[in-house]
């Protein structure tokens, strides 16, 4: 009884020898959690540990030092304080960014995670077709955001197929890309069309683990389909949701491809993004300094809604 | 320590910003190896990435005639500036560079000249700046930047497509107006823009501010950098966004006009559809280089009341790496003087498709005949972001002209961010 309560991972009393019972008189140790990595080999990582917070945190960190100064990309330079990001906050432009960041983010974290939830529900099992399909749907997860954002473009154009077939009902052709109040949400279409097929892929593995016997038990206790999915399905998967929707949370506030694709961030700023910003600021204007300060601000923002979103999805079980 | 710091600042804030944008494939630049003096790298600015590029022409003759190789670096314009930067405070930019005049644009020469990237170049050069731009091209007294040929930034009136149409180039601006109305109903445009590219809707509006502005106050940018005046006090400036609301209005744009590209342009101009475009006429001249049958020339916007007026500058110069290997430093600074020389620069004023910096001789481009009134009289400024203090302010006006196009701005809202851009 003893050994089927062990996990299959579980050998240490084999390994160690010093399982009860095994009659050689040896006392039995206390088993004490082992660290990641033993003391007196933790230095085999050590060059690895230095290249990562070389490489990546203390470029971070130094990127992060400009955001306090006035820096043009040449010449010298001024240490501002918080200069730069009082500016950010005064600047109607750079507010609406932020604004449409969130905006993004969070319509591409729900399109995503109901439209993927759906499908992988729905090819999940009985369809005699679903493997065809799941490929149909993930398709373009594997092609270029560029090349899809182009082809999608040529279906929003003023003369493209989109406004062919308004002509051909009747109505007026669009200017989707063009239109302040439809140019964002054309981005967000093209955001989850390529990415739901991913979060549909995520779905699928979470709903295999589900067995299917509690299923049917329910439902010959008379649950009702969607009974069944709120307390057997959903619980189940829940590992599922907080990696799918941390995943889609973060890639929708790091949006840049798409809406450079698109729009480049018009018409006029109707669809900046605080990465399109930092691109323009630092890059396009030379503002080197402003444009740290909003790469900053956006790390924060991911950083702090990461977070909050991981303690949202926690197992507390 | 400062230019220690300046040089981890480049790789620090590309991490921060953003990881996808990856480097070009440029090859180091040959400045940083040991290279001989018959032989020099050039950067410059090539958009549409052709081989037809006049630099890359130019640079063949060069080194058919004195047997010198030019190690030519044709770079995507939107990328230039900052390539152009970090080549140089990496230390491995090439030894002759091409950049804009002034400040105003991400690829200007003057915030260079003042970090001490670039070599001052000598009396040959410096007697091809136009009288009153030294500003423009140096610093202190020197000159750091070879100004090419005048390029004119008008009109491009499709003088082939308006002889079908039956029109003819309107003197005053009420005139143009009527033509749009009266185009529009036969399915033609009077003008087409690449409203959805920012810079398009800004370049139209710096054109129609020849006219509004500079023809009346030609000193207008001293007068902003004296804080004598702002943008939104300006009435020239309030005048010449109120045109572009006005042409708007009128139906004078393409149909699908605020969301059209480059492409718009190339088509509605090719085929006749439209019959202006606001374009520098080196492009004009691309244009109807590869379009055989095409006939186009420059007008000058139509004023509202008074003469007509032109914008007309170098907007490329050349600059010498002053950290380049001495020997082909030697070598840029010998092709400089080369163009310099009458007879060349003549040359290179032909393959680049401009006017003669030292005015129209009897060689002007046919293209340029309709304003040859206006260059012989300097009846013409330069454009205007060369004297404006960075890239903010022009982006300001082109991407709220594309906000009057699409009516999310007003007229004093886009000047206020000008000169809310311009305090920066």
């Amino acid at each position: 009884m003893t050994a089927t309560m062990g996990t299959p991972q579980d050998t240490t009393p084999v390994v160690r020898g010093a399982a009860a019972g095994a009659g050689g008189g040896a006392p039995f140790r206390s088993r004490r959690p082992r660290p990641l990595i033993s003391h007196g080999r933790w230095w085999w990582a050590l060059p690895a540990v230095l290249v990562v917070v070389l490489i990546h945190y203390l470029a971070t960190a130094g990127g992060a030092f400009y955001a306090f100064t006035d820096w043009t990309g040449v010449g010298d330079f001024d240490f501002i304080g918080l200069e730069n990001f009082r500016r950010i906050f005064d600047d109607p432009a750079m507010i609406g960014s932020i604004q449409n960041t969130l905006f993004l983010a969070f319509g591409f974290l729900i399109a995503t995670n109901v439209v993927g939830l759906v499908l992988a529900l729905a090819l999940n099992r009985t369809l005699r077709t679903r493997y065809l399909l799941r490929v149909l749907f993930f398709m373009p997860v594997v092609l270029s955001p560029l090349a899809v954002s182009y082809v999608w473009k040529f279906i929003f154009d003023f003369n493209g197929p989109l406004n062919g077939v308004l002509g051909w009902i009747g109505m007026e052709p669009r200017l989707w890309l063009a239109d302040p109040g439809l140019a964002l949400w054309a981005v967000l279409v093209v955001m989850a069309w390529q990415t739901t097929g991913m979060v549909m892929v995520i779905y699928l593995a979470g709903l295999a683990t589900v067995p299917a016997e509690i299923e049917e038990a329910a439902a010959l206790d008379g649950a009702s389909t969607w009974r069944r999915f709120r307390h057997i399905t959903l619980p189940s998967i829940r590992p599922s949701v907080a990696i799918a929707s941390t995943l889609m949370l973060i890639q929708g506030l790091r949006v840049f491809d798409q809406v450079m694709a698109l729009t480049g961030g018009g018409p006029a700023g109707a669809t900046e993004t605080l990465a399109t910003q930092v691109y323009k600021e630092t890059f396009a204007l030379s503002n080197f300094g402003f444009g740290a300060a909003l790469a900053l601000l956006l790390t924060l923002i991911m950083l702090v809604f990461a977070v909050l979103q991981q303690a949202a999805t926690k197992d507390r079980s | 320590m400062r230019r220690l710091g300046v040089l981890a600042a480049v790789p620090a804030v590309s991490v921060l910003t953003l990881a996808a944008c990856g480097g070009g494939d440029e090859d180091g630049g040959a400045a940083g190896a040991a290279g001989p003096a018959d032989s020099f790298t050039w950067a410059f600015e090539n958009a549409s990435g052709g081989a037809e590029n006049p630099w890359l022409v130019l640079a063949e003759e060069y080194t058919e005639e004195t047997g010198v190789q030019i190690e030519t670096q044709p770079l995507p314009p939107d990328s230039y500036g900052l390539t152009m930067r970090t080549q140089l405070q990496g230390g491995n930019a090439p030894a002759l560079m091409m950049f804009a005049p002034g400040s105003g644009q991400s690829s200007s020469v003057i915030p260079l000249a003042e970090a001490g990237y670039l070599e001052p170049l000598g009396e040959a050069s410096a007697a091809l700046v136009p009288e009153g731009s030294e500003s423009q091209f140096g610093i202190d007294g020197e000159i750091y930047a070879q100004p090419t040929s005048l390029i004119p930034v008008a009109v491009t009136w499709n003088a082939g497509a308006a002889g079908e149409a039956g029109v003819e180039y309107p003197e005053d601006f009420d005139a143009y107006l009527e033509a749009c109305r009266s185009l529009a109903d036969e399915g033609r445009s009077m003008a087409v823009i690449a409203g959805a590219v920012p810079p398009n809707p800004g370049l139209m509006s710096m054109a129609i501010s020849a006219t509004r502005v500079y023809a009346e106050t030609p000193d207008w940018n001293d007068q902003r950098a004296a804080g004598e005046t702002t943008f939104a006090e300006s009435e020239g400036w309030q005048e010449t966004l109120q045109t572009v609301v006005d042409l708007n209005e009128a139906g004078c744009f393409q149909p699908g006009a605020p969301g059209a590209g480059f492409d718009a342009i190339t088509q509605g101009i090719t085929q006749g559809t439209s019959l202006t475009a606001f374009l520098p006429g080196t492009a004009a001249n691309e244009l109807m280089n590869a379009t055989p049958g095409l006939e186009l020339d420059t007008r000058a916007f139509p004023p509202a009341e008074g003469e007509p007026y032109l914008l007309a500058s170098p907007n490329y110069v050349l600059s010498v790496n002053a950290d380049a290997d001495e020997g082909e430093k030697q070598a840029a600074l010998d092709f400089l003087e080369w163009m310099a020389d009458p007879e060349n620069a003549e040359r290179v004023t032909e393959i680049q498709g401009g006017v003669p910096i030292t005015g129209p001789g009897e060689n002007l481009n046919a293209a340029y005949e309709p304003v040859r009134d206006l260059l012989e009289s300097g009846s013409y400024a330069p454009l205007p972001n060369q004297g404006w203090p960075n890239p903010g302010v022009y982006d300001a006006l082109a991407t709220g002209a594309q906000g009057l196009l699409t009516g999310q701005s007003d007229v004093q809202s886009v000047l206020e961010a000008m000169d809310q851009a311009y305090d920066q």
